[in-house]
């Protein structure tokens, strides 16, 4: 197949951005799986509020996206909060029962968003306007660079929060064991309520990069829910390089594969590619039991 | 015989008398369409009880079905083979891919598996939007042949392409396969499941091949979900990948939602929860777009308050009513 240097580079930069946006996914998932140990079904639909929080706050109050994206974060952990509180919190025991809640919200979620939004795209302001030049006639655009170092500093706040606070490693110790934990005084509750708040914090953060990178609709979180969860099992739980080197291959396979080998191999690749993973080690590529 | 099963006989031979008759007593093709999917929603609820008999989660079971689904239409249009023969390869190739995936799969447990599952059945959809000269992309799959004529053994030869028909031969593939899974559930190898559910390692220890179970068990699961593919593509006529139709997640999370509210510990739970969801979800069709959220609602009623689901409130009625007369 004969593809031209830019349509390479594109597909390289988009797929370095979305997998960005599947890390984000992915560290919330795997900090309220490690401390609740529920899978947050929802998760998707998180993202996909926050980008139409973010998209209403631009569109009727005019703030600037900088802005709109920090209270959107801010909007979508208080939801956080408030769902654990009151739908996870009364299942900690029952896993099943738990999944289900977390399904029966993504479907109230979702036609909510449906009949309140409709069912048409829409576009978040850009990012950063045109691009820069580099070396000749390799373009990069703006707004993917803008996305990854969003990304990328969420993504360091939350490792240096999880090192270096005490909340931060009081939920790790949380996630290594709940009772030893307790035993230190760190309640399991106010962790839960912490993990929730921050990793619907970061989905809404997705969101919105998704949202005005590419397109917005309600139903843009599925996918990315799909992506997030299979970091996880690639990446092995609760490792962050693991997430973050699962999310850049699933980001390029998106990016790179539909123009280098088609879109029917494109789709079936991340399927191959955790199949490999599991056969040479099943816990994840920095999972330990 | 004991009471119990005396009941069950009972039950089971009055509710393929309703299944029978309800057609007949309501003459509508919109409702005998509606059992049709119920019938289908039935079958997809119960071998999703399956594989939760040895302990797993699947989230992927819709794309077993669309794999038969496409599997039959596909064979029928291109291949111009009867349907007679066609919906059990769909089931076979449905269990022959589960087979295979479920060796790398059943190395995790739990909450990996279930996310893997789902990754399966979204890959497989994704698959059948993109491989447009196989399976038509995101026009859809049109055109192939409804069930037609088949020969039944004492009846000669039936047309089902009518409705009514067409509901008559899922009813009868459909109760056949749920004797078989309650069967199977009720043999040897359903009772290896269950140790395994119980005490994997235990069960190990004793000398059962617990991987190889697993994946006989997730195996079965597939066939039957490809074989309720098969039957709804025939019934639909029309079959389209796209996120929302039903073969997108939200499927998965109804078959869920069936399995849990009618309760997921016993057989007959995950039939009654797709017979209620499903009439519900026909009744709220006024409200189109509130469908969704009712169903999801319900849900979370349900675990909150009774999370052994539907089947477990006549037992619950017994034991309130024996603690007031105690």
């Amino acid at each position: 197949m004969d593809i031209s240097a830019q349509v390479f580079w594109q597909g390289f930069l988009n797929g370095l951005a979305l997998g960005w946006i599947y890390v984000l996914m992915a560290l919330g998932l795997t900090l309220i799986f490690g401390i609740m140990h529920i899978m947050q079904f929802a998760h998707g639909e998180i993202y996909m509020l926050g980008a139409y929080a973010a998209y209403y706050l631009t569109a009727s109050l005019k703030l600037p996206l900088f802005m709109a994206t920090s209270l959107s974060m801010l909007v979508m952990a208080m939801v956080g909060l408030i769902l654990e509180r009151f739908l996870f919190r009364p299942f900690k025991e029952d896993w099943v029962s738990a999944v289900i809640a977390a399904v029966g919200l993504s479907l109230i979620l979702q036609s909510g968003a449906i009949a309140m939004f409709g069912l048409h795209h829409r576009n978040l302001p850009v990012l950063a306007e045109g691009p820069f030049n580099i070396i000749g006639s390799i373009i990069v655009p703006k707004d993917r660079i803008a996305a990854v170092v969003v990304a990328l500093f969420l993504s360091l706040a939350l490792y240096l929060f999880l090192k270096a606070t005490r909340y931060g490693q009081a939920m790790v110790a949380s996630a290594q064991s709940p009772d030893g934990a307790i035993l230190q005084g760190i309640g399991p509750n106010k962790m839960a309520a912490l993990s929730m708040g921050i990793g619907c914090a970061l989905a809404a953060a997705g969101g919105v990069l998704a949202g005005s990178l590419f397109q917005m609709g309600p139903f843009m979180g599925t996918l990315s829910l799909v992506k997030g969860l299979l970091i996880i099992v690639i990446g092995g739980m609760g490792s962050l390089p693991g997430a973050f080197i699962a999310g850049m291959s699933l980001g390029l396979i998106d990016g790179l594969f539909p123009i280098l080998f088609g879109h029917a191999w494109a789709s079936m690749s991340p399927l191959f590619f955790v199949i490999v993973v599991l056969i040479i080690k099943p816990q994840g590529l920095f999972g330990h039991e | 015989m004991n009471r119990e099963s005396m009941f069950k006989i009972l039950g089971c031979i009055g509710a393929i008398a309703l299944a029978i008759a309800v057609p007949l007593l309501l003459s509508s093709i919109y409702w005998t369409s509606v059992l049709t999917m119920i019938v289908i929603n039935s079958l997809m609820a119960a071998s999703l009880r399956t594989i939760l008999t040895i302990g797993e989660f699947s989230l992927g079971h819709v794309g077993f079905m669309c794999l038969g689904a496409y599997a039959s239409a596909l064979l029928t249009m291109k291949a111009g083979l009867p349907f007679g023969l066609t919906l059990p390869v769909a089931g076979l190739m449905s269990g022959l891919v589960a087979f295979v995936l479920g060796y790398p799969f059943m190395r995790v447990k739990g909450i990996y598996f279930a996310i893997l599952t789902l990754v399966t059945s979204e890959s497989f959809r994704l698959l059948a939007f993109n491989w447009r000269n196989l399976t038509g992309g995101i026009d859809g799959l049109i055109g192939f042949p409804g069930a037609g004529v088949l020969s039944i053994p004492g009846l000669g030869q039936v047309d089902f392409d009518g409705f009514t028909e067409y509901y008559y031969l899922a009813l009868a593939v459909v109760s056949a396969s749920l004797f078989i899974l309650y069967r199977l559930e009720k043999s040897k190898l359903g009772f290896t499941w269950l140790a395994i559910r119980d005490a994997d390692k235990m069960a190990g220890a004793v000398g059962v091949n617990v991987l190889r179970y697993k994946v006989i068990a997730f195996s079965i699961a597939c066939f039957f979900a490809g074989i309720g593919g098969g039957l709804f593509a025939h019934f639909e006529r029309a079959l389209g990948p796209y996120p929302t139709a039903s073969f997108g997640i939200i499927t998965t999370l109804y078959l869920l939602t069936y399995m849990v509210v009618g309760g997921k510990g016993k057989f007959a739970g995950p039939i009654m929860g797709a017979i209620v969801l499903s009439l519900v979800y026909e009744f709220a069709r006024p409200v189109e777009e509130y469908q969704p959220m009712i169903i999801g609602a319900i849900a979370i009623v349900m675990v909150m308050i009774i999370p052994e689901g539907l089947v477990s409130i006549p037992e619950r009625i017994r034991k309130w009513r024996s603690g007031i007369l105690d």
